[in-house]
């Protein structure tokens, strides 16, 4: 038999087998369609039921599974005591047991909406099995499990968090400044403690920052001015901790922002331009001038925003370079002014 | 019977195998797609709820700026702006471009959201038409529209990319109709990779059919036409495998202009849309790539398999073909500018596994599979070849044909089930074993149609009669 002969066979034996395959799934799709649709009057009958605080007494009992997902919809639906009393069904109806077993699937994707799901549980089986899953093979599980520890109030340490789910090296992603967040809310001084830490990494110290400058604690702030000073210039750090001392608006972060106007790095000057106009530092208005003749556009668009937060002197600085300006400075002065409502 | 010099017998099994080991790679190049769209699809993230979503991004989800250009959209601009004012995502403003259109689109805009002219400062980096004006209204913050002279679909972007603020733009067609959580979905790269990823394409499906309400797909169903149900299983191989395995590769050279998540400042850093090409879409992620290989920088481009974008597919060969051939001209255009990157090292899997793809399954494909089905049974018929050369022809173009199409369906049904009856998945089937025959063999032809109008350097877009979607 030639090699082209045989290529012919094959190519015919799996295009057979492909639509054999595709013949056997169709084959599910129509049982599985009379199962959709009893699951469907299941569910229309769950509903009620759960609703209600009832458990299932009579009539063909629902699958485990189908109760576990209906039960977790309605959950987060709600909140108060509304959920506690829908948890508390839930958990008679052995929906957490549901819930971890999900957690030891071979998809990920299962495993990542049990973790989720199991945040609304508060049992210790439950919590246990969570922590556990800090250690999946997959980082979207670890990730959900930390979160869903966290929600509950329950989360290990953060250094033990950082280091199970290698925050700051192979995890990157900005769900970890949603965790910093939360675990901020309960244990700002853990999150504290990692900004004050060298030895904590750049990415991970940036995300506590962040984390931490919308609770207002402003003793973090000449941390935080510090780290700026000290950071390079093209640190990808820099611009996070520029933007979280305009988000404390605290005098104290001044002399980081007024240092860094005058990066070589553009999108420092503008991040530096944006938090001098939210801390107000008036004496960075003819520095702010310059800035709006700067060969990026946002560096100007940020020195003029920040003017116009500099009230009636950052105005007037605005309204004499939109007359007498330099021509980029004159425009940006311009129509800034105008957004705003403001005549030039 | 004749007999033939042996040089004859041997240049035409030279001939036949040229064709029959190119249609070797094109199908190799598939399965190996198959198998990482496979991979993709098994680890992806689950398909959440848009609260759910919601929950997971919203709170770090970086503000998009999603820019709508619209030339001579009169009838359907208002419906298309609403709908995408209603998307679900928690920071986004809808930039229309109206690219001089020559009917009332942007009288309608105005008249219908009380739009007034305003100022606003915006950056001039990218090239473009001028703006004539800007227009937005109080009441609806999101919405901003550019009216500028027109320029073309590229040029009408542009404008959009200079107005923007947001960090990230979404690029979509003027009659694209996004699924309400295509943002949500389609940032999920942006937040689990925010320094690395600088571009993400989302998975466009034909509307076609389907019970469309308020800019919204309601039901997913058939059409009743067949040149629009064989583009159903044409963009499940062209999306489900083909781009999602490219993505899974890091090679990943097309976002399609119906739905694109870019980063500004990278977009920017390229120069924005190129004109002059009608692949411009295939263009600016070429471009991207090049531009973070030369600066031997870290990046990903990334591709969503969820679907997130549905768009009306030509139900007309004439249409169809025009199309089609478009596309391969704007594949071509691309290619051959920057045919330096074509298994240059330089720029890695981009040059070996992406331009090897475009140069296999674009530049010669076509031309070489036209000519086997024109010489490999003449050939035959002279007694010039074996009868094994024209089955193993057969098995390349027929057989393997609808093993990859039928396969793409079994991922389909594995991993995404979005055809709701087993009814349609028995017509997808039967499309995707027939459409083989006879519809293969005229979209071949149109390609080769595109050759010829890039070598003659035809420009332009061709008439695209859009009928508009049925609303139900």
């Amino acid at each position: 038999m030639s090699v082209l002969f045989l290529l012919w066979l094959v190519s015919l034996g799996i295009a057979i087998a492909a639509l054999l395959v595709m013949t056997g799934l169709i084959v599910a799709r129509l049982l599985g369609g009379r199962r959709s649709a009893r699951e469907g009057s299941q569910r229309r009958q769950l509903i009620p039921m759960l609703l209600g605080g009832q458990s299932q007494d009579d009539g063909q009992p629902a699958p485990k599974r189908l109760i576990a997902d209906v039960s977790v919809e309605l959950i987060q639906m709600v909140r108060g005591e509304d959920r506690d009393a829908f948890v508390e069904n839930a958990t008679r109806m052995g929906v957490p047991d549901q819930l971890r077993k999900r957690l030891d699937s071979g998809s990920a994707r299962e495993r990542v909406v049990a973790a989720e799901a199991l945040a609304q549980f508060p049992d210790t089986a439950s919590h246990d099995r969570l922590l556990a899953a800090l250690d999946d093979r997959n980082p979207d599980v670890r990730l959900a499990a930390a979160m869903a520890l966290a929600v509950a109030g329950r989360a290990p340490g953060v250094r033990v968090l950082i280091d199970r789910l290698s925050l700051g090296i192979s995890e990157n992603s900005l769900i970890m400044i949603s965790l910093f967040g939360e675990l901020a809310r309960q244990r700002p001084l853990e999150i504290r403690e990692l900004v004050l830490d060298d030895d904590v990494v750049d990415g991970v110290k940036a995300a506590a920052i962040e984390a931490l400058s919308a609770s207002g604690d402003y003793s973090l702030v000449p941390l935080v001015n510090r780290l700026a000073l000290e950071a390079a210039q093209d640190s990808d750090a820099l611009p996070r901790y520029l933007r979280a001392l305009g988000e404390f608006a605290h005098p104290a972060g001044a002399e980081a922002v007024r240092a860094n106007l005058a990066s070589p790095t553009w999108w420092v000057r503008a991040v530096a331009a944006q938090s001098a106009g939210q801390i107000g530092i008036a004496d960075t208005a003819g520095r702010l001038v310059g800035l709006l003749s700067d060969h990026h556009w946002w560096v100007r668009f940020r020195a003029a925003e920040a003017l116009t937060k500099l009230g009636d002197a950052g105005h007037a600085h605005l309204r004499e370079q939109a007359e007498y300006g330099e021509q980029r400075a004159r425009e940006a002065a311009k129509l800034v002014l105008a957004e705003r409502g403001m005549t030039a | 019977m004749i007999d033939w010099q042996p040089w004859a017998v041997q240049s035409a099994s030279i001939i036949a195998l040229v064709v029959i080991v190119t249609g070797l790679i094109q199908t190799g190049f598939y399965v190996v797609q198959l198998v990482y769209a496979g991979i993709a699809l098994g680890r992806r993230p689950p398909i959440a709820h848009a609260s759910i979503l919601w929950r997971r991004y919203g709170e770090q989800a970086p503000p998009i700026a999603v820019l709508a250009p619209a030339f001579n959209e009169e009838v359907t601009i208002v419906e298309s702006v609403r709908s995408l004012l209603a998307l679900h995502y928690p920071d986004f403003e809808v930039i229309v471009i109206n690219d001089g259109s020559r009917d009332g689109t942007l009288a309608r805009l105005i008249e219908y959201f009380g739009l007034a002219p305003v100022d606003r400062y915006h950056d001039m980096s990218v090239k473009h038409q001028a703006i004539r004006g800007l227009y937005s209204s109080p009441r609806i913050p999101r919405l901003l529209v550019i009216d500028k002279e027109n320029g073309g679909k590229s040029d009408a972007l542009n404008a959009g990319i200079n107005v923007a603020r947001a960090p990230l733009f979404c690029s979509i067609d003027a009659d694209s109709l996004l699924e309400s959580d295509a943002l949500l979905r389609a940032v999920r790269p942006f937040v689990e990779e925010p320094k690395l990823t600088i571009a993400a394409g989302g998975t466009i499906r034909i509307a076609n059919g389907s019970d469309i309400e308020a800019g919204r797909v309601l039901q997913v169903k058939l059409p009743r036409n067949f040149v629009a149900l064989v583009q159903i299983v044409e963009y499940l191989r062209a999306f489900l495998m083909a781009r999602l395995a490219l993505g899974q590769m890091q090679a990943l050279t097309v976002i399609s202009g119906a739905f694109g998540l870019f980063r500004r400042d990278r977009a920017m850093e390229v120069g924005g849309y190129s004109h002059g090409t009608v692949g411009e879409d295939m263009e600016l992620v070429i471009k991207l790539h090049r531009h973070m290989r030369d600066q031997k920088q870290p990046y990903r481009v990334e591709f969503i398999p969820e679907p997130v974008c549905w768009t009306e597919a030509p139900d007309d060969l004439t249409i169809l073909g025009r199309q089609r051939a478009r596309w391969q001209r704007g594949a071509l255009e691309t290619f051959f500018r920057h045919k330096d990157m074509l298994f240059n090292p330089r720029y890695g899997r981009i040059g070996f596994v992406g331009f090897g793809h475009i140069l296999v399954v674009d530049v010669l494909g076509p031309i070489i599979e036209v000519l086997g089905y024109l010489l490999v049974p003449l050939l035959w018929a002279l007694g010039l070849l074996a009868v094994d050369y024209l089955l193993a022809f057969i098995a390349v173009t027929f057989t393997l044909g609808i093993f990859v199409s039928v396969a793409t369906l079994i991922l389909e049904e594995i991993q995404l089930r979005r055809f709701p009856k087993a009814r349609d998945l028995v017509t997808l089937t039967a499309v995707a074993v027939l459409e083989n025959f006879g519809y293969r063999q005229l979209s071949n032809l149109w390609r080769i149609r595109g050759w010829w109008q890039f070598l003659r350097k035809q420009q332009g877009w061709g008439a695209m009669t859009r009928r508009g979607f049925q609303t139900s």
